[in-house]
Order: structure tokens, then sequence, then C-alpha cells
């Protein structure tokens, strides 16, 4: 039986997103940027959703008389990561063999 | 818009993104190169006093103590330069912090109480911090760097104060020199690979 896929986390960058906060502590924008190749505009549409879901933390700070915006996973962000791999698994396995 | 993606697609892209990051860690090892020189130069030279008893009008292991704070600073500077903060590095600071203060106690106990038999100390101590490193980022050469300090530390039982200072010299040489060779090595190549 599939899962539904978590609509949310279901979109290129949404995703790329998350599954970078999943693997640190916390990481700036410019980071998220980098390993992503997403113009800023996207990428910042794209965290405000994962913010508005409850998924992300965004701190927005000065360092050095620079704004830095730092992105952090929340403990809803890495259940629904997790519930999202889930759902994935019934497609690659949908007899749930293995 | 945006563009709908297959399931295996996602998959692809979760994993791409992980190994993004597995590859952003960078550790230079020049810090831990520091340290095993500077721990086998007090070493060597305490040995050479012992030995042929001559006096050079200071605490050589206060150059330890002087190393500190380069070491803070560059710290400090490579971490504000990292755009993003892995979840070891909490851990790593309190361990090695621990380390830090345990050792500025036992330096205090040893001036306190006499230095003769404080290397077994010294050499327990140098294997733990060194020991959960190696264990926390699976590196093999600093694992096998805190067990040596220990077995060292035990063989430091049997052998003279002076002797302890060529034990306590191999504890730099295999608990922080050659894994931070490694680790200076492994950096150069990462780099080479993204010229």
């Amino acid at each position: 039986m599939f899962k539904e896929l978590d609509p949310i986390l279901h979109s290129q960058l949404r995703l790329a997103v998350i599954s970078l906060l999943i693997s640190v502590k916390e990481a700036e924008f410019t980071f998220l940027k980098e390993k992503t190749n997403a113009t800023a505009g996207n990428l910042s549409v794209q965290i405000n959703k994962l913010k508005e879901a409850g998924y992300i933390e965004v701190i927005k700070q000065f360092s050095n008389n620079y704004p830095q915006t730092i992105c952090k996973i929340t403990k809803n962000g890495v259940d629904a990561f997790e519930l999202y791999v889930k759902a994935l698994q019934t497609y690659m396995n949908p007899h749930g063999e293995g | 818009m945006e563009q709908p993606f297959t399931e295996q697609e996602s998959i692809k892209l979760i994993n791409e993104m992980i190994g993004k990051v597995k590859r952003s860690y960078v550790e230079k090892g020049i810090a831990s190169i520091v340290w095993g020189v500077l721990i086998m130069i007090c070493s060597m030279l305490t040995w050479a006093r012992l030995q042929f008893n001559f006096n050079i009008g200071f605490d050589i292991w206060l150059l330890v103590f002087f190393a500190v704070i380069p070491q803070i600073y560059f710290s400090a500077k490579e971490r504000k330069q990292k755009k993003f903060v892995a979840h070891d590095d909490h851990t790593m600071t309190f361990v090695w912090t621990a380390f830090g203060i345990c050792i500025f106690i036992a330096t205090f106990y040893g001036s306190k109480y006499g230095n003769g038999e404080m290397s077994t100390i010294f050499m327990m101590l140098y294997g733990i911090p060194t020991f959960i490193t190696g264990g926390i980022f699976k590196f093999k050469p600093m694992i096998v760097g805190g067990l040596i300090c220990w077995v060292l530390s035990i063989i430091s039982l049997y052998t003279s104060a002076a002797n302890d200072m060529l034990l306590m010299a191999a504890c730099g040489l295999f608990a922080w020199l050659l894994p931070g060779i490694i680790l200076w090595a492994k950096y150069q190549k990462q780099k080479m690979a993204h010229v």
C-alpha cells in the first residue's frame, strides 16, 4: 500500500533544504544556497513555506555588521522527514518485503 | 511553478544532499599537528634536561599554555567562517574543554605535590579526548593514538621520570602529530580534487 507523500516535503528545493538541515545542527542561508544551487529569491520562498509548516526555525541576526540568516530543523521537521522517508520506502517496496 | 519529480528522484536528492554535507566537513589537522609537535618538543627537552643535567632558565611546559591563546583565536576565526554547525561540534567543544580543565587541575596538583609521577596521569588524560574524537569521527588513527597513550601510561609506571618524557613524546607523535599529518594530507587531496 502506498503512503501519501507530505506535499510540503515532496518538492525538489524544499526536500533538498530539509535533507541538508537534517544533517547539521544549523546552517546559514548562504550554505543552503550554495549546496542547492537555487536562486536567493526562490530559496527564500521555499524556506518560508517550511517555516510556516513548522518544519524549520529561521533566525535572523547580525554578524560583523552583516545580516545573517540561520536555519535550523525543528522536532516537527525531523518527524515529518522521517515519515516522508518511510512513505517513500512503500513506493520502493510496495509489498512490504525485506 | 514547481517541477513534479518521482519517488526515485526524491531518494537520489536526499542522498545527494547528505553527501554534500559530508564533503563539507573539512578538518585541516593543523591544531592536531601543533599540539603534537609542542608536546614532543617539551617532552624531549625535559628528557634532555633530566638526562644531561642542564637548565634552560624557564619551564618549557609554559609553552603549552602560551599555545592555547593562538589556538583559541584560530578556532574562533575558523568557526566564524564556517557556514554551518555540525551536530558533533558541540560535543567536541565540551570534550576538549573538559580535557583542558583536567590538564590544568593535574598541572596544579603536580606543582603542589611534586611532578615525579604525574606523566602517567597526563598520558592517561591525553588518551581520553583523542580516543573519543577518533570514535565519534570514525577516524582510526586517533582511536589507535588514544589507545597508545593508555598503553604508554601503564608502561610509565615502570620507567624512570626521565624516560617517562620519551613516552610522553611518543604520545604526542601517535595521538596528535601523525593523525594531524594524515588529516592535512586528506585535506590537500580534497582541495586538489576541487581545483
